[in-house]
Parts: structure tokens; C-alpha cells; sequence
């Protein structure tokens, strides 16, 4: 309603009447690339509240799995995901031997680590390369993917696939993944030409205003927001807290590198975050080669036995993942499998809402999601 | 050869269906789209997202009983002629997440995709490689050339 006051055409704010728009896209959308819901709740091209619903490929990995001997479970939570496969039988491994009391030589260790990082690389450019997408870069997207292909080809040549590499196994890692002096010859060379390529590409990248300034400021989310909702990985970090578990976890101690951060919680400072860890893990992966110890690199010598629950945490490239096995004769009973990504779904509510709709998909894209390997059953307990 | 065919075989347009698997397909093909390694545009083919625009439809994933009817609808509405290629083990046959059941029905999967859409062409592999894909693709196009003239 339009009333005049003093001569000038005002809105009379009392009167004027907003319209709640709801747009709701998915569940299996053809601009998705995974399949999700999404409600968004407009008022004004602003939207007022989002609603992220999962649910559609839920595959039943973990009933798959009760039942099967822990060695083959393993085996199947790689096929949680496509992107952090490696994460899913790392930690899954890590929990069976835990759970069974089962030693695992150094060398094994730092092959894991070394499987971890370069899946981190991997992960964290498809990140870039789906952001700049998003953003209607394609350049810097095919820019990114062709930096990516060399940590696809390293990965190709330690587990013979590009994508389920499966290097871990129970006690160790598989014979086929071991390292002679060409192969770790091959994997520094490549490290110093992500180092190089990657810097170039985000020396570009800032440099450009109009990407700049379509990315600052949108998608907020502030620190309190990103604690408040128990936001993990490199999210979190992005807000400017300063929490990693691999700080935590003793297959890292040998290792140093730093915990990265970036202030703002925004588009810029998500893509930022990701850039700058990348040499962090570039660094590891050095280190890993130049202290990888002589040994044996799998231990056979274990019994399939009774174990109560036990849980093991890791930091995956998207945050903490988490799984669990309770295993009655090293037969799975029970397991529990939790993504990061999980956690991130209520971040990416929360970056959407007050910000106006057409930078919605971005802010979603830019808490990294990976909807797949987030449909578990779940269970929300209230406290 | 035809005038139209003359004319698609300039623009052929893949459409990419997620229909559940552990997304590892899904980047391969867009790897094979946007990465220039692969690079599928040397043969005329450019990825769309709209059913409408497109001409051979790529499905990955085993089928969850929850995308059968969006998978038949996206299919429905490509105009014809159309082309499915079925990408992955789990598009190929159900994967580790039918078959693990052995005799038992799985509750979650109603693929493999050929028990639900018409398949022309199937790569298998999985992770599928984007050579694969790619292979997979150009393959499936004479055919698509020569119903187009029919
Ligand atoms: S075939 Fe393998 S890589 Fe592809 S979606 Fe299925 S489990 Fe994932």
C-alpha cells in the first residue's frame, strides 16, 4: 500500500502486505548435482528460512554390513563415498583394530597418512573447481580440474583406481600400495607442481574483482552460529576457530603443520581456507616421504574375537567422521557410521537465510556438502 | 546422412541422473565434461541440465526405491530420439548394495537401471574411468544419428 507523506511516495510500513514465496527444488532436481531437498522460504528475494532434507539415497550400508566379518565390512564403507572413500576405510580399519587390540607397523601408518593427504588435496580442489562452477567460472573450474588430475594419477598408481583405492586393510595397508624410490620420486615432483600451480591459480583468483566481490560477504556465518550447531572441518575453520582433530589423532604426531584459519565465515573465507590448506597438506605429504620408515608394511598375525563397542574419530576433509563397530566373534553387530557432512547440513541452512536467493546455492556449495555419504538412518537425541 | 543428423551431430547434449550410488561416478563424469584432460566437447558433446535440451542421458547409481519415479520422469521428458548410457557398476547391476544380499530382495535398491529405463549402453567399472565414459558416450552416437534420420 503506497500512501503520500509530505509530497514523496513512501511504503506506510504498517500496511504494506509481504508474501511468503516458498521455492522448493529436488528432491532429484536436474541443477543438483546429488539428490537433496531444499525448501527456501522467501520474503523479498531474502530468504527467511531454508530447510535441507536428505533421505533419498539412503542405501543401508551399515545393516549391509551387520553380519559380515569386519575385514569385509571395511571393505564396504568405502563405498560411503566417493570423495573421502579413503577416509571411510581408514577410520573403519582404525576401528577394527582398535576393537581387536591389532598393532600396525610405522610404515602402514605413514602409507595412511600419506592415502589421507592426497585425498584431502583431492577433495579440497573439487571443492574449488565445484565452487567456481557454481559461480560461472568455468575456466577457473577446468583450471582446477586439470591441477586435480595429477593427484588423481598419484592416487591411481598407489591403489590401481581412481576413485575406491581401498589402501588400508585390517593390520596394515595393502602390498599393492607400497612405495619404491620412483614412485616417492614421482609423488615430490608432483608436490612441488601443485605447489606451484595452485599458488598461481590463487594468486589469479584473488586478483580478480569481480569474483571477489561476488564472494565477500555472502553466505555469513558467524563463530558463535558455527559452534551453536557443532559445525566441523574446515567450516569451522573458516568462522576462526581453531579446531582440527588431526591435532589429535596419533598417526599425525611425527607430522607439523599448522591449523589454518580464515575470519569471516563467507564464501571468501570457505574458498580461502581451502586453498591455503592444500599446501598444508602438500607439506605433510613431505614429510611423509622424507621420514617413511623401512618395515614390513602389513601385520597378519590377529584373531577374529569378541569386542565390545568401540569408536573411532578422524578428521576426514570435510571434518570428524566418525564410526563405530561392536563385533561378536569379528563379525559385525553392530556399526555406526557418522559423516561430517551431517553435521554441516544445519550450516547450510543458516548461511542461506537473510541472504538473498539467488546466492543460496552458492552459500550451500560453499559448506563443501556431500549429500551421499550423509544419508545414514540417524537419530536426534534432545538434551 | 540427413540434414538433421547433419545438424545434431554438432550439438549433442548429455544430461548426467544421480540416482544413489557413492557419488564417485558422478564426479568421474563431470571430470570427463569439465576437466581438460578428458574433455568430451572435442566430440560435440556438452553437458546440460536440462531434460529438454537433451539427447543421451547418463545414469549412475543403483536406483533407490525413492528416485525410480524421478529417474522415469526425467526420462519422459527427453525428447526423442534418446539415448541412456548406464555408468558404474551400481547402474549395471545393483552393485555391493543389491547383490550383498544374495537371494534376499534388497529394501532400499529397485535397479539396476535397466529394470526401470530402456539401457542402449553400458560402461562398467567402478569408479568408472572417464576414458571409459567418454568411450561410452561416442559410442552410443551413430545410433543416435540414425534414428534421428529414420
Ligand atoms: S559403481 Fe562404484 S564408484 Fe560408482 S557409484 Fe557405484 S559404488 Fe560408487
Amino acid at each position: 500500500m503506497v500512501t503520500k507523506i509530505d509530497g514523496a511516495t513512501t511504503c506506510n510500513e504498517t500496511e504494506r502486505q509481504v508474501f511468503e514465496t516458498e521455492l522448493n527444488m529436488g528432491t532429484v532436481h536436474p541443477a543438483a548435482l546429488e539428490p537433496y531437498r531444499v525448501r527456501l522460504f522467501i520474503e523479498d528475494e531474502i530468504v527467511k528460512d531454508a530447510e535441507i532434507t536428505v533421505g533419498v539415497n539412503h542405501r543401508g550400508i551399515e545393516r549391509i554390513m551387520e553380519g559380515l566379518p569386519v575385514e569385509k565390512a571395511n571393505a564396504l564403507t568405502e563405498k560411503v563415498c566417493g570423495i573421502c572413500s579413503n577416509g571411510h576405510i581408514f577410520n573403519s580399519c582404525r576401528t577394527g583394530e582398535g576393537a581387536l587390540g591389532i598393532e600396525i607397523p610405522e610404515r602402514a601408518k605413514y602409507l595412511r597418512v600419506l592415502a589421507q593427504e592426497l585425498e584431502r588435496l583431492h577433495s579440497h580442489m573439487l571443492y574449488l573447481g565445484h565452487g567456481s562452477e557454481v559461480l560461472c567460472h568455468e575456466t577457473f573450474a577446468m583450471r582446477i580440474f586439470y591441477i586435480r588430475e595429477s593427484v588423481m594419477d598419484l592416487l591411481f598408481m598407489m591403489g590401481g583406481n581412481r576413485v575406491q583405492y581401498g589402501i588400508s586393510v585390517l593390520g596394515g595397508i595393502r602390498p599393492r600400495a607400497d612405495l619404491n624410490s620412483r614412485e616417492k620420486q614421482r609423488i615430490l615432483d608432483t608436490m612441488d607442481y601443485i605447489d606451484e600451480k595452485v599458488a598461481a591459480f590463487a594468486e589469479r583468483f584473488v586478483a580478480d574483482p569481480m569474483v571477489m566481490s561476488r564472494i565477500t560477504g555472502t553466505g555469513e556465518l558467524s563463530q558463535k552460529q558455527a559452534l551453536d550447531l557443532h559445525v566441523t572441518g574446515p567450516t569451522l575453520r573458516a568462522t576462526g576457530y581453531e579446531f582440527d582433530y588431526r591435532t589429535k589423532m596419533p598417526e599425525y604426531e611425527p607430522f607439523e603443520f599448522n591449523v589454518i584459519t580464515q575470519d569471516g565465515g563467507d564464501v571468501r573465507a570457505n574458498i580461502l581456507m581451502r586453498a591455503t590448506e592444500i599446501f598444508e597438506s602438500t607439506n605433510i605429504i613431505r614429510q611423509v616421504i622424507k621420514g617413511l620408515p623401512e618395515g614390513p608394511i602389513v601385520n597378519r598375525n590377529w584373531e577374529l574375537t569378541d569386542a565390545p563397542v568401540y569408536k573411532s574419530y578422524i578428521e576426514v576433509p570435510r571434518g570428524v567422521c566418525y564410526h563405530s563397530y561392536g563385533l561378536e566373534d569379528g563379525k559385525v553387530r553392530h556399526s555406526i557410521i557418522r559423516t561430517p557432512s551431517m553435521s554441516n547440513i544445519a550450516a547450510m541452512q543458516e548461511s542461506c537465510i537473510g541472504h538473498p536467493v539467488q546466492d543460496a546455492q552458492l552459500n550451500i556449495v560453499s559448506c563443501d556438502p556431500c549429500f551421499t555419504c550423509t544419508d545414514r538412518a540417524i537419530q536426534i537425541i534432545k538434551l | 546422412m540427413g540434414i538433421k543428423s547433419l545438424a545434431r551431430k554438432k550439438a549433442i547434449h548429455l544430461m548426467l541422473v544421480y540416482t544413489g550410488g557413492c557419488n564417485g561416478c558422478d564426479i568421474e563424469i563431470v571430470n570427463t565434461v569439465l576437466s581438460p584432460k578428458f574433455d568430451i566437447e572435442q566430440y560435440n558433446v556438452y553437458l546440460t541440465w536440462n531434460p529438454r535440451e537433451a539427447d543421451v542421458l547418463v545414469v549412475s547409481g543403483p536406483v533407490t526405491h525413492w528416485t525410480k519415479e524421478p529417474l522415469i520422469k526425467i526420462y519422459e521428458s527427453i525428447p526423442k530420439p534418446k539415448l541412456v548410457v548406464a555408468v558404474g557398476a551400481c547402474a549395471l547391476t545393483g552393485g555391493v548394495y543389491k547383490n550383498i544380499h544374495g537371494e534376499l530382495p534388497s529394501e532400499e535398491i529397485a535397479g539396476p537401471v535397466d529394470n526401470v529405463i530402456p539401457v542402449d549402453a553400458k560402461v562398467p567399472g567402478c569408479a568408472v574411468r572417464p576414458e571409459d565414459v567418454v568411450a561410452g558416450v561416442v559410442s552410443v552416437i551413430p545410433i543416435l544419428l540414425e534414428k534421428e534420420d529414420k
